[in-house]
């Protein structure tokens, strides 16, 4: 058994050395050179300074030397923090300084169009494209200089499997983005229990759809190098346009495939799909948000032969429960279940008497217990103190369980089903989105007096955004002014679509601003 | 084919982009050669309403292969293809 990451790497690389290990942009690379680069990488780390513990940014558009730099880090010791390279500069120089990052892997246009306070922060910077040649060498070292490294072994570094391995940030109902804290054990367990679950095999060929911030990412890179299969990487000008995603699956002969359910959508609506151009598909796993089940069943009926998996779970747990489709009871079905624990994983919904749900029919906020929920939040004690508690329900030993803020229902057959938010957490295109954060950045804006975010249910995406906004009666504000003003605060996926202004926004009794009724203002709109 | 029809399709889908797509995005400026992914100007479901747009505005059909990285990248690039339909 591995009880750290990169143990994945050294196996598979041992076993199957000159098999591509990643795919991304028509460049591949084999397990051994991917083995030797990430040494290399870590040597040059440790070398410049880099201990145990440290948060090492990666920051560029995804390619082969993302998944270099992943087990680099790990490999020196260190902690990864997978930057949005879309992000607004003022998100990404937050996370930054709130996860103390020092040092940076990136291509050299993403490090330049960082400010110049989160420039001087750091220690230095690894460049992956073209070594800049610029005399400005001491805070950049270019990836040429990997080859001064040793490739056959990683440095010396006690780790145990209670070490982090990697940071997430999610959107932070304060304004600003949290860093879910993840270890090794966090990610083995789920890694793991994928590996067993899928059957995946060295003869696999995974896609990745999401972004590496984004943590249906570890699925497709670690169990993928877990089995000693190759991983496709696929990037912007694949994923954006369906009929390309399409001829990708066909001609990468992808054989598993995981993306939150819009990009399927899409690929329903757009790429007509057909089971003898994708024959290699086996296993589709879809996540982080709702699959509408008029399109499920479209899907189920046009790939008859391909294994069809919900899986739910928060970053801070990673996946947690699973359900597998099945084709005899799905014509009857109108909900599509979040289904049951995953093993080696506990939940239970706690109700409002803050008992646990045990009879069917009943419904309470969803609870996780293992070794998959994280330590909490970077740098944030509050937080972490509310979301992940010491288990109240057994008194024999402490630990730690999650609370998901997740309402679900018990059924019948053992399935939970979910139900909806207890908070303003919502989901778009299977982001995790806080309408405060949005909230904040609609504020933040001199011109605005007052400020709601609702969500407007969409078939495809999940939700859209729209912004109701009281302005200084004074001032000309204009929505697309405004929507500049959030672009460099939050990622371009929370900026409200829609924005209405009003003089006054509608009050409750208490004098807070009345977001059921305007969320009831805001109906759905009918998608075409 | 006149210069003034040209300048008048560039000017339509610039001022679409600009307006609709790039403006939600926080984005004022961008230059007619550049890529729309790359800046992200252009998300999953933007794709879509430029779609809808060149051919409720031009009366072209865009079939669905059309959808490309390739004939979408740029402004330059979907005035290219907007012009291969309505020249026939």
């Amino acid at each position: 058994m591995a009880y750290i990451l990169q143990q994945l790497l050294t196996r598979s690389a041992a076993r199957f050395p000159e098999k591509t290990a990643v795919w991304a942009r028509g460049a591949t690379i084999s397990y051994r050179e991917l083995e030797e680069k990430s040494n290399q990488l870590a040597h040059l780390l440790r070398q410049r300074g880099v201990n145990k513990g440290d948060r090492i940014g990666l920051f560029f558009p995804k390619c082969v030397e993302s998944v270099v730099a992943m087990f680099a880090v790990l490999k020196a010791g260190a902690v990864y923090v997978p930057l949005d390279p879309q992000s607004p500069v003022e998100r990404v120089g937050y996370i930054i300084s709130n996860c103390g990052i020092k040092v940076l892997i990136t291509k050299d246009e993403k490090r330049r169009a960082l400010d110049a306070s989160t420039l001087q922060s750091l220690d230095f910077c690894v460049v992956v494209d073209q070594p800049a040649a610029s005399g400005n060498g001491t805070g950049l070292v270019p990836w040429t200089m990997l080859a001064d490294f040793p490739g056959s072994h990683p440095p010396q570094v006690t780790l145990t499997e209670t070490d982090l391995a990697y940071i997430l940030y999610t959107s932070g109902s304060t304004g600003r983005p949290k860093g879910v804290m993840l270890s090794h054990q966090n990610a083995l367990t789920f890694v793991e229990w994928c590996a067993a679950k899928f059957q995946i095999s060295h003869e696999d060929r995974l896609s990745n759809h999401a972004p590496l911030h984004f943590d249906l990412s570890v699925f497709d890179v670690y169990n993928a190098i877990e089995a000693g299969a190759t991983v496709y990487l696929a990037t912007e000008e694949i994923v954006l346009f369906p009929t390309t995603l399409a001829a990708f699956i066909e001609t990468q002969k992808i054989t598993v495939w995981y993306s939150v359910p819009s990009a399927l959508v899409l690929l329903l609506l757009h790429a007509d799909i057909k089971a003898e151009k994708l024959r290699c598909l086996r296993t589709i796993l879809f996540a982080g948000e709702i699959f509408p089940m008029k399109y499920l069943k479209q899907l189920a009926g046009l790939l008859p032969d391909v294994e069809l998996y919900n899986l739910y779970g928060p970053t801070e747990t990673n996946v947690c429960t699973y359900f597998k489709v099945d084709r005899g009871r799905l014509a009857g079905m109108d909900k599509l279940p979040i289904g049951v624990a995953c093993e080696n994983t506990e939940v239970f919904a706690v109700d409002d008497q803050d008992q646990i749900v045990t009879h069917a029919g009943a419904s309470g906020e969803l609870y996780v217990r293992g070794s998959c929920v994280t330590y909490g939040y970077w740098a944030d004690a509050e937080k972490t103190k509310k979301m992940v508690i010491p288990n109240r329900f057994q008194d024999n030993f402490q630990e730690n369980i999650y609370r998901t803020g997740d309402l679900v229902t018990l059924a019948e057959d053992g399935n939970y089903y979910f139900l909806g938010r207890r908070d303003s957490m919502i989901k778009s295109r299977g982001y995790r989105i806080e309408l405060g954060e949005i909230e904040s950045a609609l504020l933040s804006h001199p011109d605005v007096r007052e400020a709601v975010a609702v969500a407007i249910p969409d078939e495809i995406v999940g939700n859209r955004i729209k912004a109701i906004v009281a302005p200084d009666q004074s001032r000309s504000l204009k929505a697309a002014d405004l929507q500049q003003h959030c672009a460099s605060r939050i990622p371009k996926y929370m900026i409200p679509e829609l924005i209405e202004f009003r003089t006054t926004l509608p009050k409750t009794s208490t004098g807070k601003v009345d977001r059921v009724e305007l969320s009831r203002d805001s109906q759905p709109s009918i998608v075409s | 084919m006149s210069t003034a029809r040209e300048v008048t399709i560039k000017d339509q889908v610039r001022e679409f982009i600009r307006e609709e797509l790039a403006s939600a995005k926080g984005i004022s400026s961008f230059r007619d050669d550049e890529s729309l992914m790359d800046n992200g100007i252009i998300d999953s479901l933007g794709v879509f309403r430029l779609v809808t747009f060149l051919e409720e505005t031009f009366g072209v059909r865009v079939g669905d292969e059309e959808i490309s990285a390739e004939r979408l990248q740029s402004v330059d690039t979907i005035e290219r293809l907007v012009l291969s339909k309505t020249k026939k």
